[in-house]
């Protein structure tokens, strides 16, 4: 189980790497929302996988640590937050520049291909 | 399911629509697998945030291109993909390493101490408004600055407006849905009684401010969605700006209210446990201060989708010539 979802948030995390790489502004965005699963994971992890046990007191013998939960409950939110603003920039970029690439202008080849065209 | 979803989210990354469906289907198996591991308040929020979260990069999809120009050569996916793989079993064997050690929780004064310190039996929520109000205060503080600045960016675009989609199909004029508009309008009591449900019995059940915030904001963005900006604005005539700063008052106040009984900030409510008569009065300045959490997030939530929605359709030009 914990080899279960260690591998997952490893992939995810490769994932958003990858995405994050890319050139262009949305990709970014998605591979940023997915580095984000990976955090949330990775910091609720660190409290130990728990079964059946839900940190409502009375319910159960053996609790979930509440802790992580607790901060990762904040992190989702503010990721979005994060990854709202992050598009909105990506959306103002792009109107104000004329192209969703991160650097802002087409690479070289690109354009010349563009005009050739 | 998890991995195949993830793995397709980036081979389809290229046809932006079909990458996002992919990664809706990431976020809920995040929330499937919160679930599995006992965090019922964590699938929760993860699951409203998911669906926001989809509404508001199907939004940006209209003002951005439909799909990503193939453009890097094949050295560098290479180069890319080792990479994000060598940062990937990393972390996977960092995060293996800390999960099979033994530790020591701090958590364990928590979950003493919530019932009598916190009166509620909900260790994670009381944990959010009491133990550590504080940080939920700075981060409700956040999430309405990022929508404020959402809102100063959108009022001065330049508005580049398509009006049509990536294969010059023109979008279709507003024209909503029947069927969706008769149910959600007869939805939304539903929906917001369950968040009143959900954040009453937060304290002590899985819910909570956060949840019950989110699900609000959901019922009423499917209004937009169902009737459109203009219909919504007529009958609902709020600056969310100001719901924002309304929600952040209430919980500064409920901060600031415990200096008058003499208590540091935020502090007040589980000073009481031993006085059975003013128990339930400690427990209404948590619930009064995830009211104000609930109301940030409800407010910030529709600032963002509907400053971008406004911009989806007041200023969608019409297009005019037959194709």
């Amino acid at each position: 189980m914990e080899s279960l979802l260690a591998g997952c948030i490893g992939f995810l995390t490769a994932c958003g790497v990858f995405l994050l790489l890319r050139g262009r502004t949305f990709p970014v965005v998605v591979g940023l929302t997915m580095l984000a699963y990976a955090v949330n994971l990775f910091l609720f992890s660190s409290g130990r996988l728990t079964l059946q046990g839900a940190a409502v007191l009375g319910t159960t013998e053996t609790y979930a640590d509440p802790l992580p939960q607790a901060l990762v409950l904040t992190a989702i939110v503010i990721g979005f937050a994060m990854t709202a603003y992050l598009v909105i920039l990506a959306i103002r970029a792009r109107a104000d520049l004329g192209n969703d690439h991160v650097d802002g202008k087409l690479p070289e080849n690109e354009s010349s291909r563009k005009e050739s065209r | 399911m998890l991995l195949i979803s993830a793995f397709a989210t980036v081979v389809f990354h290229r046809q932006r629509v079909v990458a996002l469906l992919m990664i809706s289907v990431v976020g809920l198996m995040v929330s499937i697998a919160f679930t599995r591991f006992s965090a019922p308040d964590l699938a929760l929020t993860q699951l409203s945030v998911e669906v926001v979260t989809i509404i508001l990069l199907m939004l940006a999809l209209f003002f951005l291109p439909h799909k990503t120009p193939k453009q890097s050569s094949p050295t560098r996916v290479i180069r890319d993909i080792g990479l994000a793989s060598m940062v990937g079993v990393v972390i996977g064997s960092i995060s293996y390493a800390i999960m099979t050690r033994p530790f020591n929780t701090i958590s364990d004064y928590f979950l003493a101490n919530a019932k009598t310190g916190g009166g509620g039996t909900n260790v994670v929520n009381v944990i959010l408004v009491d133990f550590r109000g504080f940080d939920t205060f700075g981060e409700i503080a956040v999430l309405g600055i990022a929508s404020l600045g959402i809102f100063k960016l959108l009022t001065r675009i330049p508005v580049f407006k398509p009006s049509s989609d990536g294969e010059g199909r023109p979008w279709a004029l507003e024209r909503h849905p029947v069927l969706l508009a008769t149910v959600s309008q007869s939805l939304l009591p539903l929906a917001l009684m369950v968040s009143v449900f959900i954040f009453f019995r937060g304290h002590n059940l899985p819910g909570g401010g956060f949840i019950a915030g989110l699900v609000t904001a959901v019922a009423l963005i499917l209004q937009y969605i169902a009737h459109g900006v203009e219909w919504v604005k007529s009958r609902m005539n709020i600056e969310y700006q100001r719901v924002v700063a309304v929600g952040l008052m209430v919980a500064l106040i409920t901060g600031v209210a415990s200096w008058l009984f003499n208590k540091p900030f935020l502090t007040s409510w589980f000073d009481y446990f031993d006085i059975p008569l003013l128990g339930k009065i400690e427990l209404a300045s948590a619930i009064a201060f995830d009211a104000g959490v609930y109301i940030t997030v409800v407010g910030s939530t529709l600032l963002i989708l509907a400053s971008l929605g406004k911009m989806t359709t007041s200023h969608r030009p019409v297009h005019t010539e037959t194709i």
